[in-house]
């Protein structure tokens, strides 16, 4: 079973198609980065896989059921680009809420808080407003509420803007340590040095997947040495999605 | 619908407004500034009115009596409260005051007055005896009361002669005895602040929630469309009960107003009132992009609850073909609900239908709440 699986995915605003024909297929346990410029259908795609848009055509299944769907809702921790984080609520609060709508008990919550807040050293700003933090505060307050449950697939839409470098490390130790626990995670990112720590990447443009792979085997494939050099001389290319290595 | 995740939302909403001191201070000082501000306004009795008084009333000299002047005798049985009273003895002098607006009327009483009215008295002869009331009537208010003043004075001098009423009015107060303003007015202020507070708390809280992306965030989660609406519903149901306590705590204490019913059946019914207008501010929040739009909603939610409630005015006093539009402003039905069972004593028996009416509004709009939560397709 896929943890996510997209054919011919549409989403459509008015006329405008912002996911455009998406066949995604992510396995179990991998990180999978989604890369494009700003407009290119990465946060409508993850969107509609988290269940907080309909699509407008095609399939999309998410550990084998159609979303939007609730029974998957409970398996999936999911951070916006935006804050969303209560800012009149403070940092334990914010977490404390987000546990109990996943159905964990006090005790439960109380552990996970903890070693989320170690994670994201937000320890002693536990009792804080959200509000009085800075922004990559609150970007981290963001990833403790989606990572309170333990999903099985993790869906983070640009998660480290705004978080220092120092921190983006300790970011992707923990996205790591989760890939080692079974979890997938599915990023969208702006930092292609971040990007080239993921399993496979897929290349977005005006909503379509125009490329995907290993980002070693993409960067060989295209003679390139970055990720970015990658993406351009593939959109360059006018051609249906290029999976290099898959047969 | 899942009751921990319902009083998980509850909790939360209850827990942002506990950090916001702002909304805490809203929700405890408007009621109060608007009962103290709008309650001693309104109650107004009118006072300290400039009159003028020109009295070229001769009087009469009665054999066995002695000289009698009714002019004079109005004049003493005038309020002097209400009236300031300033006498002149020229017409034009004061007539010339009238329209300068240094007094707002001119009582004159003419030379023959108690020669007409003694004339008038007796039913052989075809006499009438009158005064002329010059008066401003640019402000209906004070031109009311001044005439009011006047007929009672004359009445009373009448009266006070044994020239005898032919007919009195005996009144029996079957509701409110010895009512005042105040107590006609708190339960409308209870039920308008609850109102206009619980749907613009709610507006501008659904507002935020959907700009800052933490609506779509919870709709990733189990949480439903339905247990967002009930959390909702029970903070700003305990809110808008605390409220209407507090209203009628401080009701009793400084303004000792009438209580004749069961007040928990009273705050039962701003209960209700709160779940629908907390299920309006979400509903309404679906029409807003960006939380300064909040402001543009003020006007529809102020104006029908100001004008069609019957909180400041009773719905009788509105032209008739307008009355109909108070049926879709909720807080007409939780006004006279509460003042019935506040001033008449009334049960549930007698109030079911205003109960009864905001059920149904409960329904619809918590159901369309729910609805305009859904995610977009």
């Amino acid at each position: 079973m896929l943890a996510v699986k997209t054919d011919k995915l549409v989403k459509c605003y008015g006329k405008f198609k912002a996911v455009d024909d998406l066949n995604l297929h992510v396995e179990k346990g991998e990180i999978y980065g989604l890369l494009g410029p700003n407009g290119a259908g990465k946060t409508t795609a993850i969107k509609v896989l988290s269940g907080l848009i309909k699509k407008t055509s095609g399939t999309a299944k998410v550990l084998d059921i159609e979303v939007p769907n609730k029974l998957v809702s409970g398996n999936v921790g999911y951070m916006p680009q935006e804050t969303a984080a209560y800012i009149g609520l403070t940092v334990h609060q914010n977490i404390e809420f987000f546990g109990k709508l996943f159905g964990l008990d006090k005790e439960h919550i109380a552990k996970r808080e903890k070693e989320l807040l170690e994670f994201i050293d937000l320890t002693d700003w536990r009792d804080e407003l959200v509000q009085n933090l800075s922004g990559g505060m609150k970007h981290r307050v963001s990833l403790a509420c989606a990572l309170i449950h333990e999903p099985d697939i993790l869906f983070l839409d640009e998660p480290t803007v705004g978080v220092d470098p120092k921190l983006r490390i300790k970011f992707w130790k923990f996205f790591t340590k989760m890939k080692e626990n079974g979890t997938t995670v599915i990023i969208t990112t702006h930092y292609m040095d971040e990007a080239r720590r993921c399993d496979r990447v897929g290349f977005m443009r005006q909503g379509k997947l125009i490329a995907e792979g290993v980002p070693e085997v993409l960067m060989k494939e295209t003679g390139t040495d970055s990720l970015e050099d990658a993406f351009l001389k593939y959109a360059d290319i006018e051609r249906p999605p290029v999976r290099p290595g898959v047969k | 619908m899942n009751m921990k995740r319902v009083l998980a939302v509850s909790k939360r909403v209850f827990m942002d407004l506990k950090n916001d001191k702002r909304s805490l201070a809203l929700i405890i000082i408007a009621p109060l500034f608007a009962m103290t501000v709008f309650g001693l306004a309104f109650s107004g009795e009118l006072k300290d009115v400039n009159v003028i008084v020109v009295n070229h009333d001769l009087g009469m000299d009665v054999p066995t009596i002695g000289e009698i002047n009714f002019a004079d005798d109005v004049v003493n049985n005038l309020d002097s409260e209400v009236l300031i009273i300033e006498y002149k003895s020229n017409l034009d002098s004061a007539l010339e005051d009238l329209e300068n607006g240094e007094a707002w009327a001119v009582i004159y009483f003419p030379e023959d007055y108690t020669n007409n009215t003694m004339a008038s008295m007796n039913p052989m002869l075809d006499a009438s005896s009158s005064i002329d009331l010059y008066i401003d009537m640019s402000n209906a208010n004070v031109a009311e009361s001044v005439i009011m003043e006047t007929n009672s004075a004359l009445l009373a001098t009448i009266e006070d002669t044994g020239g005898g009423i032919p007919v009195t009015i005996e009144r029996i107060d079957v509701y409110g005895e010895n009512a005042e303003f105040m107590d006609f007015f708190v339960p409308g202020i209870i039920c308008f602040t609850v109102y206009l507070l619980t749907t613009l708390l709610t507006l501008m809280s659904f507002i935020g929630e959907r700009v800052s992306g933490t609506l779509s965030r919870v709709l990733a989660t189990p949480l439903t469309e339905s247990e967002i609406v009930a959390g909702y519903a029970i903070t700003f149901s305990l809110v808008g009960t605390f409220q209407a306590i507090f209203l009628v705590v401080v009701g009793i204490a400084v303004f000792d107003v009438m209580i004749v019913g069961n007040v928990f059946l009273a705050f039962l019914v701003v209960a209700l009132l709160a779940i629908v207008c907390q299920a309006l501010g979400i509903l309404l929040s679906a029409f807003a992009e960006r939380e300064a739009q909040a402001a543009q909603f003020l006007p529809f939610i102020v104006m029908p609850g100001f004008l069609l409630s019957g909180v400041f005015w009773p719905l009788e006093a509105i032209p008739a073909w307008l009355r109909p539009a108070s049926f879709f402003v909720p807080p007409s039905y939780a006004i006279e609900a509460t003042r019935s069972v506040m001033l008449r004593g009334w049960g549930l028996d007698m109030i079911w239908p205003q109960v009864l009416a905001l059920i149904v509004f409960a329904i619809v709009l918590l159901v369309l709440a729910a609805i305009s939560l859904r995610r977009r397709g």
